[in-house]
């Protein structure tokens, strides 16, 4: 049934296929099966973009079903930049990897997250999906400047950006931004995304809200608040 | 430097397990206690299950309860954790799972109920295809219908109990009322699955036409699904039967064997071709 609906879907609009199950960070080996059935949905959908995230989610066979952050390794970039390779081999197309929302980080970590992302698209050919609140989310929870981040993310290779909101969870004295899907894009994303459309241009973009759902209106709002702002760069920019 | 199957491993170790004292040593969160970073972790990835659990088995969570159910969750997450990137296939051994847990007490029949429920959900997942159209049948000699193999509609799905489990079904749902007095002794349940359209519609069978349809089901031919039906009811009338069956949309096709040369089939009178 989930297939017909899509396959309506697609007759209609354009499709960006978002995938959160091939855990490509993972130790384990790739699950054959599962990109097996995502290479024959992408066959039968034809999406503009297939994307993944940079994160693992699995380890000696035990699935987290998590989005879960990698150690940014030489170990891990070489590993994870193989298996994108892989992963581009068998759907025989470009992937779209995108940076994940994290509440902690490895100390064995050798570089830091948009080195390891700007390095993996170079190794693996891959192109990129920003996702702008969990660049935040994370500028917050790790104390980095999200401006910087941006500057040196490989503009030529983002394909789409992601805006959402987020929750905020106090553990002592420390606030920590959780990502949740389930309220607005707050005022600090707007401005990042400002940012990115002047330093990425008006790459397809989508809000992510699919927990504790708002009336439609509140949605179509936020969607049309990005077309205003990508009308307004390409005015400025013209 | 730890290896990254070693930082995963002692990572999901910490969450599964709650071992949390190698994979703490690991990490840093800007002066958040580690522990309760991994915490933040661990408990999403309860609560995911948990979700995914719910979403495919709401009629569980209102029977035990959302309090109970989370408890139901974690045991059933210890023993069976996810084996793959699809939350959707965790369901798999729920129904064998509280069959396990309640054995023969008095929520045995949770089981039964899980499994009707795992049957929704397959049935909603299937493709979509068409069904078998009994004109096919025309080109047939009879005298082979005994050899014939239906092909089950993807959707189709079979569900049994000694309890009345569609009726628990039909009275847990979001609008139903919030009470409703089920005997548990009260009958048995026979019932089919099919989506012909967007919706999973359910079909009462009785007796040998289950015993048919799930005969057939396994790959039988027609003749041993009858004697089968035959067996639970020696006056089982096959034709309407199959009739029903067809319109339903039970089946996509029906084959027979290149090397059909066996007798004639004696349950199938001469004018059976025009189901």
């Amino acid at each position: 049934m989930q297939r017909e609906i899509l396959q309506q879907t697609r007759a209609l609009y354009p499709v960006s296929l978002h995938g959160v199950g091939l855990s490509l960070g993972s130790a384990d080996p790739l699950d054959a099966v599962h990109l097996r059935t995502l290479s024959e949905l992408v066959g039968a959908i034809e999406p503009l973009f297939v994307s993944e995230h940079l994160a693992w989610g699995s380890v000696d066979g035990r699935f987290m079903n998590d989005l879960l952050p990698l150690p940014y390794t030489e170990e891990a970039l070489r590993h994870t930049a193989s298996r994108v390779r892989a992963v581009q081999d068998a759907l025989g197309r470009e992937l779209l990897i995108e940076n994940v929302s994290s509440y902690l980080e490895f100390n064995a970590s050798q570089m830091t997250e948009w080195e390891f992302l700007a390095a993996l698209a170079a190794e693996s050919g891959c192109a990129l999906l920003l996702d702008l609140n969990n660049l935040y989310v994370n500028s917050q929870n790790h104390g980095f400047d999200p401006r910087h981040y941006l500057s040196c993310m490989p503009a030529a290779r983002v394909r789409e950006m992601h805006l959402a909101g987020h929750g905020v969870k106090c553990i002592g004295a420390r606030q920590v931004l959780i990502d949740t899907h389930a309220t607005s894009v707050c005022a600090a994303v707007w401005e990042l995304y400002a940012a990115a459309l002047e330093h990425l241009g008006p790459v397809p973009t989508l809000i992510e809200w699919d927990a504790d759902l708002p009336s439609l209106d509140v949605l179509v709002a936020e969607a049309c608040k990005i077309e205003q702002m990508q009308r307004l760069h390409r005015a400025v920019a013209a | 430097m730890p290896s990254l199957h070693e930082l995963q491993r002692r990572f999901a170790a910490a969450l599964f397990d709650g071992t949390d004292a190698s994979a703490a040593a690991d990490i840093c969160a800007r002066g958040i206690d580690p522990a309760a970073a991994l915490g933040i972790y661990r408990r999403q990835l309860h609560e995911t299950f948990r979700r995914a659990l719910a979403l495919a088995f709401p009629v569980i969570e209102r029977l035990v309860g959302a309090g109970f159910f989370i408890k139901l969750a974690r045991e059933f997450q210890a023993a069976h954790p996810s084996r793959c990137g699809d939350l959707q296939r965790i369901g798999v051994p729920v129904a064998a799972f509280l069959r396990d847990r309640f054995q023969a007490g008095p929520y045995a029949y949770l089981a039964d109920v899980a499994a009707l429920e795992w049957a929704y959900e397959e049935s909603m997942a299937a493709p979509a295809a068409a069904a078998f159209d009994a004109r096919e049948l025309a080109g047939i000699d009879c005298a082979h219908y005994a050899q014939l193999r239906f092909a089950l509609h993807p959707a189709c799905r079979l569900a049994s109990s000694a309890y009345p489990v569609l009726q628990i079904w039909h009275a847990n749902q979001p609008c139903s009322p919030a009470t409703e007095v089920i005997d548990l002794a009260s009958g048995a349940t026979r019932v089919v699955l099919l989506r012909p359209g967007e919706r999973v519609r359910f079909h009462r069978l009785g007796e040998a036409e289950f015993a048919l349809v799930s005969s057939l089901a396994s790959n039988s031919s027609l003749g041993v699904a009858l004697d089968a039906a035959l067996q639970a009811d020696a006056g089982f009338d096959l034709v309407p039967v199959l009739r029903r069956l067809v319109v339903l949309g039970v089946f996509t096709g029906a084959t027979l064997p290149l090397d059909a040369r066996g007798a004639p089939f004696s349950g199938l009178a001469p004018t059976a071709p025009h189901i």
